[in-house]
């Protein structure tokens, strides 16, 4: 088989920390995150599916401590991937790869992610 | 499908996906604070019944192409790597055809 002489990435440990390597790391692992809030929606319709009872404890998990954590952590992890997303998609139409605009871009993504999470959580859960 | 055809489809299916996800995620958490009968009615609006239906096709598309991504440059064995592989192209066949089959038929 011919890919399997295709060469493979070296362990992330190798490399020296920068902001481009870490958001493209993140990136990858806010994906995955990604993937299992979609999951996680997807056992919600099944729930709620199932009929009243069913769905009052799914409603007791996601409003207890635990439960709210983790969805801030899943508001978080969709904020950023999306705007690291389309800061990828700049890339790929041909923008944005100095290396001072890519470290200014990197951490606006960042900083803005991290205020969306605080913007969107506030407005989904009726606080604003 | 080709590497080039692959990555023009990423690409479009990101564009797609992220204002779905933003919408879906954030009806999640409003729903999250109501109860059973406002979660029921939320998805008797046949339009959006079928952006669920789109977004859990398309996601699972955008997951998949991304996983064999990440398949392909972390895991070395072979069968290790074609077994992942097989898995989620199943896993992103079937949720997706479950959530069409619930909506359409139970909700």
């Amino acid at each position: 088989m011919s890919d399997s002489k295709n060469p493979l990435s070296p362990h992330l440990q190798i490399y020296r920390w920068h902001i481009s390597s870490l958001l493209s790391i993140t990136h990858r692992i806010s994906g995955v995150i990604n993937l299992f809030g979609l999951i996680l929606i997807f056992f919600w319709l099944l729930l709620l599916s199932l009929g009243e009872s069913n769905y009052e404890l799914f409603l007791l998990i996601t409003n207890s401590f635990f439960g709210k954590f983790i969805l801030i952590g899943f508001t978080w992890s969709m904020s950023f991937h999306i705007l690291s997303g389309i800061r990828h998609l700049a890339w790929d139409l041909g923008y944005g790869f100095e290396i001072k605009t890519a470290n200014t871009s990197g951490i606006i993504v960042i900083i803005s992610s991290l205020i969306l999470t605080v913007i969107f959580w506030l407005f989904a859960r009726g606080l604003i | 499908m080709n590497e080039t055809r692959k990555w023009i489809l990423h690409r479009i299916s990101a564009v797609i996906l992220a204002p779905l996800y933003l919408w879906l995620y954030f009806s999640f958490i409003s729903l999250s604070t109501k109860n059973y009968s406002d979660a029921i009615y939320f998805f008797e609006k046949p339009f959006f019944e079928k952006l669920t239906i789109m977004l859990f096709f398309v996601g699972f598309f955008h997951a998949k192409i991304s996983l064999n991504e990440i398949f392909e440059d972390y895991v070395h064995n072979k069968k290790i790597k074609d077994f992942a592989n097989i898995s989620t192209l199943i896993l992103s066949i079937i949720i997706p055809l479950i959530i069409l089959i619930l909506l359409i038929y139970k909700i």
